[in-house]
């Protein structure tokens, strides 16, 4: 039971990186690719559609944090503290930008908010390298040692390829480049690599910290069977919004 | 302030804006759903336009509810790892089930939802919907069922100087959750109803051109809020028979705002059972009533705070009723000083957040149903059918 339940957490956070990723990479690439207000309502309303369904990948890694490693859960996000808070504030700042860029008319409204996601996903890019690291050495290293910050840049260079290799597969030729679905997954693989090594090297000791095995049965009967469930909508989405002719249409609620 | 009432208030601030965004959600998605379906069926523009104005505000009420709620899920990680250290086996299993299964999927299909329009055929798109305020209210479930495991905390023993769980049946019918539960969904109803009646007795009160689609949803709002006050009211008496023995007595924090909601909640609903849902049928057009209308939607986000300020201040000291206390629930090694700059940071930023949606929620109102940008029609794709009401 603690073994399923790992690759289940393992799943989840990997998949946090390959499908969040894009999205924090279009965020990071709008002050570059999309110099003009078309360009970035363009690139907006491409990832839009898969945002919401993203990003929830990683409040499931947080709830099974709590649930199947309740030991843990505090000991990571308080060894973490500052960068946590700071990871936080970016998202919020990133979703805020999101929701609230399309609400009014004005240029300056617009640029401010673009501007928003362009800072929080670099925020919380740039703090996944260094929480990566942090948690490799068991949070007794500085959260702004030299290996962390060149992680941090490395994730962020991680996620600025995977979002320009979405684009281009989502948008073909609108941002310079035309990419297959197989390129995608390829530079989703590539993006999640960091934290597919820090769960390789974490899983004895996660297998050891988990929740004693009542709770891992209740959580595995109540929460296994939906997760199909979870998958079918998360592949709904993507048949929905794959590309093709007029499949980013504008204007995008985002 | 020490460091545990710096931490107290950075739950209790993050939780409030929490809720405030919450009550409304829970409100508005099952009238949205309500309205998409009968347009589903009947086809009619007049429906279509409800569900995207409505459907909207909705939309932009969400926003802050979910990035209020990040801070809430991580808080219990920075600020009261002591209580998932003796606990977490219990409070784990619905923490895990609200955000692995049922906020998952009700963001999943939201995202659905909102990007879905002109894309799915009408009825996948109508399940949608449905969806999401489904498991939207499954996700209120799990976290009451959280929430009254701290009060009570059925279903678990003490072993080894920690909590575990013997009985999830006990946790599910948790005295402190059977009636509570559908007080908040009553609650919730009561909040969409009334915004729905204030904003439209708004319209109609500055003689909107939109006379039907504000009628309708004025009635609509008053016959909801009318089910929610009957719901509040009903289950907020029943609850009492599961309130800890001697919660209320000497704590005057929880004791004044109890007192304050239900003097309140009851005038709220005595107008609403007894003045207005009678006068339904002539409510659109006795223009006095639309201020009275106007005047009562803050009302039920005052008492939903109030109402929380009872049950969480009634409490204290305890983080788990009679096993453990918030001050050993604290994360140990916290500092003031790491509290109150995240404090400030989140306080600040959610605090201007959720300004600034009020006043778009307030502009969205104020315009009415027209150039909405959910499931606008792209540019250039077909002629707008000609909104005639």
């Amino acid at each position: 039971m603690e073994v399923i339940w790992f690759l289940f957490f393992a799943v989840l956070l990997a998949g946090y990186f390959a499908l969040e990723g894009f999205d924090l990479g279009v965020g990071l690439l709008l002050p570059v690719l999309g110099r003009t207000r078309a360009n970035r309502d363009r690139m907006v309303a491409a990832m839009a559609p898969f945002v919401l369904a993203n990003e929830v990948w990683l409040v499931a890694v947080a709830g099974t944090l709590f649930g199947v490693y309740p030991r843990l859960e505090g000991e990571v996000l308080f060894g973490l503290y500052p960068l946590v808070v700071a990871m936080l504030l970016s998202w919020i700042l990133r979703d805020a930008g999101l929701w609230f860029r399309r609400r009014l008319d004005g240029a300056r409204w617009r640029g401010f908010w673009d501007a928003m996601i362009a800072f929080g996903s670099l925020g919380l890019s740039f703090g996944w390298g260094m929480a990566l690291h942090a948690a490799a050495t068991g949070f007794t290293s500085s959260p702004v040692h030299p290996v962390g910050v060149l992680l941090g840049v490395l994730t962020t260079l991680l996620f600025a390829f995977h979002g320009w290799t979405f684009l281009a597969w989502r948008e073909p030729g609108a941002f310079g480049g035309v990419r297959s679905g197989r390129a995608l997954v390829v530079s989703g693989l590539v993006s999640a690599l960091p934290v597919i090594g820090l769960l390789v090297g974490a899983m004895p000791f996660l297998l050891e910290h988990s929740a004693p095995a009542a709770t891992l049965n209740v959580l595995s009967v109540m929460a296994l069977p939906f997760a199909p469930i979870m998958l079918g909508a998360q592949v709904w989405v993507w048949r929905t919004f794959r590309p093709g002719k007029g499949a980013v249409p504008l204007p995008s609620f985002f | 302030m020490d460091v545990l009432e710096l931490a107290r208030t950075q739950f209790a601030v993050t939780g409030s804006l929490h809720f405030l965004f919450v009550v409304l959600t829970l409100g508005l998605a099952p009238i949205v759903a309500l309205m998409h379906t009968r347009h589903v069926i009947s086809g009619s523009a007049l429906h279509g336009g409800m569900t995207r104005f409505w459907g909207q505000i909705y939309v932009v009420n969400y926003a802050l509810g979910i990035v209020t709620g990040l801070v809430m899920e991580f808080q219990f990680g920075l600020s009261w790892s002591g209580l998932s250290d003796y606990a977490g086996g219990v409070f784990g299993a619905p923490l895990a089930m609200e955000t692995l299964v049922a906020f998952f999927l009700e963001s999943t299909f939201l995202g659905l939802w909102i990007f879905g329009w002109g894309r799915l055929p009408k009825w996948l798109h109508l399940a949608c919907i449905w969806l999401v305020t489904l498991t939207a209210y499954a996700s209120a479930f799990f976290i009451m069922v959280a929430n009254s495991f701290l009060q009570n905390p059925a279903g678990s023993v003490l072993r080894d100087g920690r909590l575990e769980l013997v009985d999830f049946g006990a946790l599910l019918t948790n005295k402190t959750l059977v009636f509570s539960f559908p007080h908040v969904i009553g609650a919730g109803l009561l909040t969409g109803g009334l915004v729905l009646a204030g904003a439209s007795a708004y319209q109609l009160r500055r003689r909107t051109r939109e006379s039907v689609f504000f009628d309708r949803s004025l009635r609509m709002g008053v016959g909801v809020a009318s089910v929610g006050a009957f719901l509040a009211l009903g289950f907020g008496y029943a609850q009492f028979g599961g309130v800890q023995e001697g919660k209320f007595d000497g704590s005057t924090g929880a004791a004044v705002p109890l007192g304050f909601m239900i003097e309140i909640g009851q005038l709220l609903a005595f107008v609403l059972l007894f003045i207005l849902l009678p006068l339904i049928y002539w409510l659109p057009r006795w223009r006095w009533t639309h201020v009275v209308l106007m005047l009562m939607t803050p009302v039920p986000f005052a008492l939903a705070i109030l109402g929380w300020m009872a049950r969480e201040i009634g409490r204290q000291p305890w983080m788990v009723w009679q096993k453990l206390t918030v001050a050993d629930a604290l994360t140990p090694g916290l500092t003031s000083g790491m509290v109150t700059a995240s404090l400030i940071g989140f306080a600040g930023v959610l605090g201007l957040l959720a300004v600034v949606d009020y006043v778009l929620i307030a502009r969205i109102v104020r315009r009415g149903p027209r150039d909405l940008d959910l499931g606008a029609v792209p540019a250039g794709a077909r002629p707008a059918p000609a909104m005639t009401f």
